[in-house]
């Protein structure tokens, strides 16, 4: 092996990266920095499918994360929250995740009041059901029999934010936003089933295991991770935590870039003489 | 014996095969079976809460007895839960069998704003520390595929950053980066996610039908 580091030097190795990885987090989120992006195209297919609706139309909206995503995909549902108020869509939101409850709660109410919308007749926060697979199977067939009552316990019979929407095929466009595995249960048994447009938001660990879903097209468009909120920030003219989060993103990846170079020409640098005595 | 064995077996098949045939009959009964039997499917899962909720706290109890590393943070785990179930209980003294109204944030909120949401969110940025620590370490160019995937990973992370059309913009094509970046991702990512899909869903159809046909039944238990 070219490396030997030992104990002592790791720990050392191990600070300086911590600290240099603190740096790069905090100094860049309070200094402006001049680095303009444009959108991404995966992203702005998401955003020319919204745009699209006529208003009234029904986003459901499913936020299936919890604190753990929150950095990543709260801006996300806020810019697209934003966006369907904007156009006076309505948005039906939902969570598979038991742990993000509050959470979307607290999402839905800000967009909202910012928006001055009201609960139940301009938008409607569904809360959790469990069993994500069959619930959407469920909500094929009659979504207000799946959701009798909406988060905040009023009844879905005859709530004027579901008029006209007996079931997933009277939705007009699906969008989830996603820290998990249910991104394929909505193309399988929403979207290819009611042949319903269908769009995902997902953290950027998850957004390479959707490009076989975009190239068929049974998904509309994608935003990938903070860059992909970021996007949609910007497109909806709104720049939030994403867009500042964006330089920070910017200076933590060169700083990985950089410290991934040294590693390695560390690497062969050491490993030179150790072949030469071979 | 049969009631162990075949009886299960029967229904599973029985049901597995009415839950097949049903997606290719475009009738009003089949949309009525399908959902009553997803109903009783959120039902049934509902009570696997209590087993996940029970295996949990049965491992935790192991690791208490046994004073195993790190045993004293299980007991957070009883705390905690102990906490929120109280909590959740006591209703804001509406009792566990009325709800609570929404519009005003009571304990339970105040733990999941005030104790889960700063500690998940703790636990996931603290990652990006060992992952900065972790690839310094150990990502290396040590062959040709290794240099090859080392590659694409400084491509990706360059490119979906506001910096690389910084960069580009100084060579006059600020989207060069981005695109190269896309390129890896819609080419050989797409192609190596999608066998790996292939090969996970036609593994999931043979253990499904295996399953339907008595061949698997390590389900029911007793190293069948």
């Amino acid at each position: 092996m070219g490396e030997k580091i030992d104990t002592r030097q790791l720990l050392v190795v191990r600070r300086i990266i911590y600290l240099l990885v603190a740096l790069a987090v905090i100094v860049p989120y309070l200094v402006k920095l001049p680095l303009p992006f444009a959108p991404l195209e995966d992203s702005r297919k998401v955003f020319d499918r919204v745009e699209a609706l006529p208003a009234g139309s029904h986003v459901l909206i499913s936020m299936d994360f919890d604190p753990s995503a929150e950095a990543e995909l709260r801006p996300m549902a806020n810019a697209l929250l934003a966006h369907c108020f904007q156009k006076g869509l309505i948005p039906v939101v939902m969570t598979n995740w038991n742990t993000g409850l509050t959470l979307v709660d607290g999402i839905c109410k800000e967009a909202a009041g910012k928006a001055g919308k009201i609960s139940g007749k301009d938008w409607v926060f569904l809360g959790f059901r469990p069993g994500f697979t069959d619930l959407i199977v469920n909500m094929g067939e009659n979504l207000k029999g799946a959701f009798t009552q909406d988060y905040y316990g009023k009844s879905t019979q005859g709530m004027g934010a579901l008029a006209g929407v007996a079931s997933l095929k009277n939705i007009d466009l699906i969008v989830n936003v996603a820290a998990g595995s249910t991104v394929e249960a909505w193309i399988a048994y929403a979207a290819d089933r009611h042949k319903i447009p269908f769009a995902a938001g997902t953290t950027a660990v998850m957004a390479p295991d959707m490009y076989p879903w975009l190239n068929s097209g049974q998904m509309a468009g994608l935003l990938g991770g903070l860059r992909g909120a970021a996007d949609y920030e910007l497109l909806v003219r709104q720049p939030g935590d994403a867009a500042k989060g964006m330089q920070v993103q910017s200076v933590s990846h060169v700083l990985l870039i950089v410290l991934i170079v040294a590693a390695n020409i560390r690497f062969f640098v050491g490993r030179r003489p150790a072949k030469r005595g071979a | 014996m049969w009631y162990k064995r075949t009886i299960p077996l029967l229904l599973v098949f029985a049901i597995g095969l009415a839950a097949f045939v049903q997606e290719f009959v475009p009738a009003h009964f089949s949309g009525r079976f399908r959902e009553e039997i997803t109903m009783w499917w959120r039902i049934v899962g509902g009570f696997g809460l209590f087993i996940g909720l029970y295996s949990l706290l049965h491992m935790h109890v192991f690791r208490v007895r046994r004073r195993t590393p790190g045993w004293g943070y299980s007991l957070f785990v009883f705390v905690g839960a102990l906490a929120m179930v109280i909590v959740g209980l006591i209703n804001e003294g509406y009792g566990p069998l009325i709800d609570a109204p929404k519009d005003v944030k009571g304990w339970f909120d105040w733990g999941y704003d005030h104790v889960m949401n700063p500690c998940a969110a703790t636990i996931f940025s603290i990652l990006a520390f060992f992952m900065a620590s972790a690839a310094f370490r150990t990502f290396r160019a040590r062959n040709l595929s290794a240099a090859l995937l080392l590659a694409a990973a400084l491509v990706v992370m360059f490119g979906r950053v506001p910096v690389s059309e910084t960069v580009g913009s100084w060579f006059g094509e600020s989207s060069f980066f981005p695109k190269l970046a896309d390129a890896l991702m819609k080419y050989p990512n797409l192609a190596a996610k999608r066998g790996i899909m292939l090969g996970i869903s036609l593994g999931a159809i043979a253990q499904s039908l295996r399953i339907l046909f008595g061949i698997e039944r390590s389900y029911m238990g007793g190293g069948d």
